[in-house]
């Protein structure tokens, strides 16, 4: 049985052809797996999520993945002593036979063993040689590969592409050698993505706290939104769900105009990093009388300029309320008043 | 109700024989607000609706951009000034005029379908 012959050492080292193929059909892929649990015999069984991973890849890497190629071949002319040094030199234990281009029979070292015993080394190898081989195509995936070494029991088969060209050999420890490969490299991205991912994490945690703030005057009604407008494309720009950057704007934009139509004047800052936007607006006075009564809505001591412009609905300090998640309000009569509120970005906010 | 078309009014905005001040963009209107209170606006507007005011200060266009606001239909005949049209282009928002009044626009863009 020359392919049952064991291979003496590992093939000659050379770099894994890792040529990636498409992954399979995820739908057709717990059927494979309930049909072949194969990988687990070819592979050490200890951990499940490994061995599983390990079948994906035995599904997907195919014999052209794994084969050594081109293999060393021989001619049927050729002596078998001549084989037996190939195999010592090149540290292989299979040799196809090749006559003309077309494969026509394959040399395993129990042949070699055999020839050595019976005292006919030095004859050709046509006379010896096995001639009835199963060849696997360089197609096959390398689960059908290895349904193949288990029904044969032999060590090693030839590769032919689809012209019946001779392309490599394979054996049993390439296709471990191939999957350990993959493996590794699979590892290893993941680790890179994680790595990558938990650094993004990082660099998101530490986003720049921008701070915008800006000087609102008494009766400016020409720049009312300007703030509010600022903070919008900053939230835009960073990926801020529409629904919360219109809570944030809107609390700013009441706040600018409580400013130009009630104060002496004041200042809105708001603060906004990763979690949250914080929105502070302090007036140089003259303060609210009743902030219960200001709270409610409908109620407002609006001029008649500000009505004219659609102002004084008396919704303002309403409708920051209840677009913040965290909302303050503080005034002292002829000191001033401090509003903060404050939108936290990763809620889903309430729908306005 | 989208207006698709470059040139032409689709029927619940030609029905109050809106005149566009700004060039027609192929937007949708996702319904109708009608008040002239800007809180009031700010605070219970849907995005995507066509706002129908006789405000025509600049105000209406940061409320307008803030709530997402496609259109603002200025009644009684009231047009903003040059530098106010040229704002809503930039911002991308639609404006347009109706000699009727409010009342009289809302009663036609009910029956016309925009609802």
């Amino acid at each position: 049985m020359p392919h049952g012959a064991r291979r003496i050492k590992n093939m000659r080292s050379r770099p894994t052809n890792v040529t990636r193929e498409p992954a399979i059909a995820s739908g057709n892929f717990e059927e494979l797996m309930a049909r072949a649990p194969v990988a687990e015999k070819t592979l050490n069984p200890g951990e499940k999520r490994q061995v599983s991973f390990a079948q994906v890849l035995v599904f997907e890497l195919r014999v052209r993945n794994a084969m050594t190629s081109p293999p060393i071949t021989a001619k049927p002319t050729d002596t078998l002593r001549s084989i037996q040094n190939l195999m010592k030199a090149h540290r292989i234990s299979g040799v196809p036979i090749l006559a003309n281009d077309v494969l026509v029979g394959i040399v395993s070292i129990e042949d070699i063993i055999t020839a050595l015993d019976g005292g006919y080394i030095n004859e050709p190898v046509e006379k010896w040689m096995s001639r009835k081989i199963v060849t696997l195509r360089d197609h096959f995936s390398l689960v059908r590969a290895v349904a193949e070494f288990d029904r044969h029991g032999y060590g090693r088969f030839p590769v032919l592409d689809a012209n019946n060209r001779l392309v490599g050999i394979i054996t049993r420890g390439d296709v471990t050698t191939c999957l350990m490969h993959h493996l590794e490299r699979r590892a290893e991205e993941a680790i890179a993505k994680e790595a990558a991912l938990a650094a993004a994490r990082a660099a998101d945690e530490k986003a720049p706290r921008i701070v915008i703030n800006a000087d609102v005057k008494s009766g400016d009604f020409e720049s009312a939104g300007k703030i509010s407008q600022r903070m919008r494309e900053v939230l835009r720009a960073r990926g801020v769900v529409p629904d919360v950057r219109r809570r944030a704007a809107i609390i700013a934009y009441e706040a600018e105009t409580n400013i130009i139509i009630h104060s002496l004047g004041g200042r809105i800052t708001a603060t906004i990093d990763s979690k949250k936007v914080r929105i502070k607006v302090v007036d140089s006075g003259p303060g609210i009388e009743n902030i219960e009564l200001a709270m409610q809505e409908g109620w407002s001591t609006a001029g008649p300029l500000a009505r004219e412009l659609g102002f004084g609905a008396g919704m303002g300090l309403p409708n920051i309320k209840r677009c913040a998640d965290k909302f303050s309000i503080h005034s002292e009569l002829g000191i001033g008043t401090q509003l903060q509120a404050t939108v936290f970005l990763q809620k889903a906010g309430a729908t306005l | 109700m989208k207006l698709k078309s470059a040139n032409k009014l689709p029927p619940a905005l030609a029905a109050v024989e809106a005149t566009p001040l700004t060039e027609l963009t192929g937007i949708e209107l996702t319904g109708c607000y009608i008040s002239d209170l800007l809180s009031d606006v700010l605070a219970n507007a849907q995005p995507g609706v066509l706002w129908v005011t006789i405000h025509t200060h600049r105000n209406i266009l940061s409320v307008a951009s803030m709530k997402d606001i496609a259109a603002i239909l200025f009644t009684c005949g009231r047009k903003p000034e040059a530098a106010i049209i040229a704002e809503a282009v930039e911002k991308g928002i639609l404006l347009l005029s109706t000699p009727l009044s409010t009342y009289e626009t809302a009663g036609k863009l009910w029956k016309a379908g925009l609802r």
